[in-house]
């Protein structure tokens, strides 16, 4: 079966597409507040009151459009995370990010949806817990481009520990 | 629905890492061979093909033209469906909704996905807005291990249990004979299996399958004249989840969320109020230890937070009162184009009592099966022996 299986061939093929995505209204203003303001922007919905990120025109709830635009605290809560032991790479880079690193979910103050983002710290269980209250790392002013990795990475607030238990 | 429908036939591959023997329209013909064989059917009595797999997994678009020849639709109608990781049951969906409606007395429903030709994480990636957390994309890994994090956190479960759920998979997968992980493990190996992102260790985690299942559905009259043991599908619901939210892995969520809409929806259609009760058999669609856990509690098989507790107590087990995933599961085979469809077959396996190694020691009258996939939304069938 295995010598059959040798006479066999398959063909490797890269496929490499180019895309160009529009980020539409809510979005713009979201990406241009965050990289001339260091401001983190969301928006409420007038009937459900859920502010929610990122911005989006109608609340998937409710069906109403959303138009109240919330400033968010830069601090939050991590409500999930993982250390990740694999070399995923960063579709976005090409490149893989250095394992072992943490991410996780935070919620900022004020907001009912979360962030999905790296989070700078040591990668070891007695480090990183759910509830710790973590803060947002922008790219300094002058570097900022425009996308969400000027977002560079959550941050654990000081002064505190991991709780028992 | 306007007119029964049945399940008259079936059939799948063997699965595995690697299938470099065959190309992707020889090993789905495989199944296709199997379900008409099963079906005592030829492939001219069939009225209609639907094909179904993930996008762009194997590099082509389309794949329902590039098969036309191995699935049997060439001159016939049908349609390629791709819905993510439910695609397999959305396209039994389909097929049970193209013969309820009158317009076809049969349809073929074909799923698969040869996993080794492409690079699931990479394709897996643009699942995610390209604007919004694409960098972090790219493996179903982090996203169930947050779920496990946030788990264990809110409900207090350990390792242990997800371990539980990591043996049960693959000892019953050892049990069928198409499976792909038949691992005789315990919950020490599980415990010391490799961390591939905490708190999900390797045995916590499905394979990259190669594989098919192919199922053939029909009216009632011709699933009367031509099947001895024709298994009904009864009842049908899709949900959707909202974007961008925490989703299933905000296990404390009070928002109708996805898993516990559609359990809910499918539950008011069928009169169902106990559904540990009224079901003798569950297949769920769980990539991750984790996910089945959580479904034991978006089911309502048990109180919320309570999921743990019904692996450590044996509930779920192959000869337990609820029995979940004798087939092995999503973690013991993940092709994953066609893992919803086997969810589905699987459990009409049981109902025929055609399950072999692997059939629960009870009587099988009624079966739930659950799909998840894309960005967060379930597919749920449910299957009868009878038609009252």
């Amino acid at each position: 079966m295995t010598k059959k299986e040798k006479e066999l061939i398959s063909i490797p093929i890269t496929v490499n597409v180019p895309y160009r995505f529009a980020a539409g209204k809510y979005m713009t203003k979201f990406l241009m507040e965050l990289k001339n303001n260091g401001k983190i922007l969301a928006i409420k919905c007038p009937k459900c009151g859920r502010v929610q990120l990122p911005p989006r025109v109608v609340c998937a709830q409710c069906h109403v459009k959303n138009d109240e635009w919330v400033e968010l605290s830069h601090e939050g809560t991590l409500v999930a995370f993982t250390i990740m032991y694999l070399p995923l790479t960063d579709p976005t880079t090409g490149k893989p990010h250095k394992p072992p690193f943490v991410y996780g979910s935070v919620r900022l103050d004020g907001a009912t949806s979360v962030l999905d983002h790296l989070v700078n710290i040591e990668p070891t269980m007695d480090k990183v817990w759910v509830g710790m209250r973590c803060k947002v790392v922008l790219r300094p002013q002058k570097d900022r481009i425009g996308d969400l990795s000027d977002i560079r990475c959550l941050e654990p607030l000081p002064g505190q520990k991991k709780p028992r238990g | 629905m306007k007119r029964n429908v049945a399940i008259i036939g079936g059939g799948q591959t063997y699965h595995a890492a690697r299938r470099h023997d065959v190309n992707q329209v020889e090993m789905t013909n495989e199944a296709i061979r199997r379900a008409l064989d099963d079906a005592q059917m030829r492939i001219d009595e069939i009225d209609a093909v639907l094909v179904s797999n993930m996008e762009f997994f194997e590099g082509t678009h389309m794949t329902d033209c590039w098969m036309a020849d191995g699935s049997g639709a060439y001159g016939k109608p049908g349609i390629k469906i791709t819905t993510g990781g439910t695609v397999g049951a959305t396209t039994v969906c389909v097929g049970a909704h193209y013969v309820a409606s009158g317009l076809f007395d049969n349809v073929l429903c074909v799923a698969f996905e040869k996993q080794e030709e492409g690079d699931t994480g990479a394709i897996l990636s643009s699942v995610a807005h390209p604007l919004w957390g694409r960098s972090l994309a790219g493996a179903a890994v982090g996203y169930f291990a947050m779920m496990g994090s946030s788990y264990m956190a809110a409900w207090g479960a350990k390792e242990e249990h997800s371990a539980m759920v990591a043996v049960k998979a693959r000892q019953n997968a050892r049990k069928n004979k198409y499976a792909h992980l038949k691992l005789d493990i315990t919950i020490e190996d599980a415990l010391n299996s490799r961390m591939l992102a905490w708190p999900i260790r390797m045995l916590d985690m499905c394979p990259a399958s190669n594989g098919a299942c192919a199922m053939i559905l029909a009216d009632e009259k011709t699933a009367k004249d031509r099947c001895k043991k024709p298994v009904w599908i009864r009842a049908m619901e899709t949900a959707h989840n909202e974007q961008f939210e925490l989703d299933w892995r905000d296990v404390k969520t009070k928002r109708p969320i996805f898993s516990k809409v559609c359990a809910s929806r499918i539950y008011k259609k069928l009169g169902v109020s106990d559904p540990a009760k009224y079901f003798d058999v569950f297949e769920v669609y769980e990539p991750a230890t984790w996910a089945e856990l959580v479904w034991y509690e978006d089911l309502g098989l048990c109180k919320p937070g309570e999921g743990f507790k019904l692996i450590e107590k044996g509930m779920t087990n192959i000869d337990g009162p609820i029995p979940v995933n004798p087939s092995g599961g999503v973690l013991s085979t993940n092709c994953i184009g066609a893992s919803a469809m086997l969810r589905v077959w699987e459990a009409a396996l049981q109902i025929r009592g055609d399950a072999g190694g692997h059939q629960v020691p009870k009587d099988v009258n009624r079966a739930l099966t659950t799909a998840y996939g894309g960005t967060n939304w379930a597919v749920m069938t449910a299957l009868s022996k009878t038609l009252d």
